[in-house]
């Protein structure tokens, strides 16, 4: 890897002619604007109901002033101003359409991400005035295309500051793209970046995040189980994926990676009998980061070989990180995120392991002369092949083994594999969600004190909660401590139990409600329907 | 290139800086989250306790504000039956739910020695507990005067309330020895039982409200627009002197809503029915006709209401 010394010393390449001497401060006009218009957006209704995020706009817009204000005065001091060259890359603009597509689906079924949008935009703003101060400061031009939107719309699919901390919004942007301009190495003869921009900031927020406990500033845990709220997410994703892949070739990366963890996951139901990830073969989040944030090629290794390496490794790293973080007890959703930094530092050594492969067999698989110079075009329809079976049986869109409680007890009572650590997860979403029968079902499992350590306090805690709910076991569990009353669910509790990762079922009959749960193996579900017959 | 061109290149600047100002940045971040986990961390020793005043007339601050009396202002009910239910032949004003069922009107429950507290839980005493407990007042108005019934309190509040007190009187060296007794031999501190709160509104015979020959308006707080002090009358004429057990505030007590016969025994039914509790004793708001010893209102046990208390008793059920 290269070092900061290293590259301390090389002039990075120049993309258009020497500076202009004694230049006039012309070409300050376009950041000023950006600056202005961030400090416009800061006055819009949606900003000025919160005094720390209208605040942060501030924040960000005089950053970014006074820094034009020092540059023009290096300018005027040394008179060497520096420009623009406008070079409108396919990998940016048709990224950000892509990206955009993801939001616009996903907004459209949860509206955060609608209230979000003037954010996402003031957050474009600031990451192109900064960019181009930071490109001036390094004494070129600005390279002006749509690079920096990518990026911002990459970092906010996986995380965003709530409204009173959005500073740290901004600064996670700085951060990225600060990363992205010195932190740098040479490969193969040419200075370039090591990280994914945003993948780097969003690993070094999310691991400061981890330490220090404070994920609830963030929407991290919202946004990334709300993906499923879209109808048929992994197919919207995989086939907005497969418009990244044919013109980008990242098939080989993306496609690895999901088989790589469909695979393990796989593995890890057979052997333990219970689903790896709690409801789905593979999180919709993370199939969206396999397509959307470890795809990038600048940071990814160059050879077939290569990222087929590379794409199994964010399987496996994904995959691992999961149980890792649960053993910390830390959120993880983070699994996804932490990996790509890791990643884009072993690509190096990817490339060096292929090429010591002394086997030109092995070298040339999947090559372009394998397939008539059309190689990504069958590795995408190998990928289009394993996605179809995938989903023939049932391991994308549609009903999860893991999305029945009945299926958790069941595996709880006879001890299968962190089976009762997840039932417990998952009846905490549910009484978090107010659903009475979760609350009182985990009283009950505090009171027991079998499948966790015995707690009388938040025995009562969550009677308190489910009998507030008008869920009347838990009311009557608060009356003695030597008694524990459970009841089925309601109609109330159905509509939230049996949503499936997607909307509660608020305008679904009884009849349906009930179908659906003996579906999911609710005994008196199905003597309810069977009795309505 | 020329030597006068060469030296018109610029000098590009050391990544080292930029290096360094990124660092500082992540530090400062790290700094900054690290601090509001700090600050984001429960610490109760730093809540404003709740002020309650140093005396109040008739009531002990170093006994939780109970009531300045032997027992704490705890009066005992004796064994023995009791008639519970209405009768509309003698009571006009009787709902059709407090018939005892279909074939009678009235019904006799015998209930085991109880006691049951003189007055309805005050402010002070609910504020007591919050600021023993180092909880704040959240969505209970503790700001008014401490001796006024405390309301907008939920029904897992009351108990909670009942229980803190329960460890308390059992620890407290100060607990009279009649009560620290029936604690050790299976009483509990609690909210009571439909019947407990009838027969000690009531007496044993049946009466329509706590008093035989009183007008109502002279001891009771109802008709009104706000709650009065616990002890503002000692109803002598009531049924074991028990104040308000008419009107003030309704008293949230210990049983499902459920149809008569009253049972203890089939409280654990229809659980899957949504929980609504008895409530008693009507409040400053209601009529006469809602003021009534057999009146049977009905709470959710998340509501917060201005005219909904309770009251304790120690009870061994």
């Amino acid at each position: 890897m290269a070092t900061l010394a290293q590259s301390k010393h090389k002039q990075p390449s120049r993309q258009s002619g020497s500076p202009e001497r004694g230049a006039s401060l012309g070409n300050f006009k376009f950041p000023a604007c950006l600056t202005a218009g961030l400090l416009l957006l800061a006055f819009t209704p949606r900003v000025q109901g919160n005094e720390a995020l209208t605040l942060s706009f501030f924040g960000a817009a005089a950053a970014l002033a006074i820094w034009q204000v020092y540059q023009a005065l290096m300018v005027r001091q040394n008179g060497e101003s520096y420009g623009f060259n406008i070079v409108l890359r396919p990998q940016h603009y048709i990224q950000m359409f892509i990206q955009f597509s993801v939001y616009l689906y996903w907004g459209y079924h949860w509206n955060p991400v609608y209230e979000h949008m003037l954010l996402l935009a003031a957050q474009v703003l600031f990451a192109f005035g900064f960019d181009i101060l930071l490109s001036w400061s390094r004494k070129r031009d600005y390279t002006l295309g749509f690079g920096p939107i990518p990026i911002i719309f990459s970092t906010n699919l996986f995380l965003w500051f709530r409204d009173d901390w959005f500073y740290l919004q901004f600064m996670m942007i700085a951060v990225g793209f600060m990363g992205k301009e010195y932190v740098r190495w040479n490969r193969e003869g040419r200075n370039v970046h090591i990280f994914n921009p945003s993948a780097f900031a969003l690993g070094i927020f999310s691991l400061l995040l981890i330490v220090t406990n404070t994920t609830s500033l963030t929407w991290g845990q919202e946004i990334a189980s709300t993906l499923t709220l879209a109808p048929n997410i992994y197919t919207f994703l995989f086939l907005i994926g497969l418009v990244v892949m044919y013109f980008f070739s990242i098939t080989l990366v993306a496609g690895m990676a999901a088989i790589t963890l469909f695979g393990l996951s796989a593995l890890y139901s057979a052997t333990a009998g219970v689903p790896y990830f709690i409801d789905s073969d593979i999180p919709a989040a993370v199939f969206l980061g396999l397509h959307l944030l470890v795809t990038d090629p600048s940071t990814s290794p160059r050879t077939p070989l290569g990222k087929m390496f590379f794409g199994m490794l964010y399987g496996i790293g994904v995959f691992a990180l999961y149980t890792v973080l649960a053993a910390f007890g830390a959120p993880t959703f983070y699994d996804k995120l932490l990996c790509v930094p890791l990643l884009n530092l072993s690509v190096i050594a990817i490339d060096r392991m292929v090429r010591s492969i002394d086997s030109k067999a092995v070298l040339n698989l999947w090559n372009d002369s394998w397939f008539g110079g059309r190689a990504n075009l069958a590795h995408m329809s190998l990928w289009v092949v394993v996605f179809a079976l995938m989903s023939m049986q049932g391991k994308t869109d549609g009903r999860h083994t893991g999305d029945s409680l009945p299926f958790w007890e069941q595996a709880c009572a006879v001890g299968k594999a962190n089976s009762c650590e997840r039932l417990v997860q998952l009846q905490t979403t549910y009484c978090v969600d107010n659903a009475g029968w979760a609350c009182n079902e985990l009283g009950a499992v505090y009171r027991e004190g079998v499948i966790v350590e015995k707690d009388e306090a938040m025995a009562i805690r969550y009677f308190s909660q489910s009998c507030e709910l008008k869920f009347q076991a838990g009311c009557t569990n608060l009356l003695a401590e030597d008694r524990i009353a459970r009841a089925d669910p309601r109609s109330l509790d159905l509509r939230l139990l049996l949503r499936e990762g997607s909307r509660n079922l608020l305008d679904w009959s009884e009849d349906e409600l009930y179908a659906r749960a003996c579906e999911h193996d609710w005994a008196f579900a199905c003597n309810n329907t069977r009795a309505n017959i | 290139m020329n030597d006068d061109q060469q030296t018109a290149e610029p000098k590009v600047p050391s990544r080292t800086i930029g290096f360094s100002v990124m660092s500082v940045v992540i530090v400062v971040v790290a700094t900054f989250l690290y601090q509001q986990q700090v600050l984001r961390k429960p610490q109760t020793e730093q809540l404003a306790a709740i002020p309650l005043p140093g005396t109040l007339p008739g009531f002990l601050p170093e006994q939780w504000y109970l009531a300045d009396d032997p027992l704490l202002g705890f009066v005992e009910i004796p064994a023995g039956s009791f008639t519970m239910g209405s009768n509309p032949a003698l009571d006009r004003m009787a709902y059709q739910n407090e018939r005892w069922s279909n074939t009678r009107r009235q019904g006799r429950v015998d209930l085991p020695r109880y006691y049951i507290s003189r007055y309805e839980t005050s402010v002070a005493q609910f504020a007591a507990y919050l600021n023993a407990i180092g909880e704040e007042a959240g969505e209970v108005p503790l700001t008014g005067p401490a001796d006024l019934p405390v309301t907008y309190i939920t029904w897992p509040e009351a108990l909670a309330y009942t229980r803190w007190l329960d460890a308390q009187l059992r620890e407290s060296l100060d607990t009279p020895t009649e009560l620290k007794s029936f604690l050790e031999a299976g009483g509990r501190v609690t909210l009571p039982s439909e019947a407990e709160w009838e027969k000690a509104a009531r007496g044993t015979e049946g009466q329509v409200f706590p008093w035989r020959n009183a007008a109502a308006e002279e001891v009771a707080n109802f008709n009104g627009s706000r709650p009065r002090a616990v002890n503002a009358l000692n109803c002598r004429v009531c049924a074991w002197g028990l104040s308000d057990m008419s009107g003030n505030v309704w008293e949230m007590t210990a049983s499902p809503m459920q149809p008569y016969p009253f049972s203890d025994e089939d409280d654990m039914e229809n659980l899957s029915e949504d929980a609504i509790w008895i409530m008693r004793g009507g409040s400053f708001a209601d009529g006469l006709a809602n003021i009534r010893a057999a009146v049977r209102g009905g709470v959710d046990p998340g509501v917060r209401n201005i005219a909904i208390g309770f009251r304790i008793a120690i009870s061994a059920r």
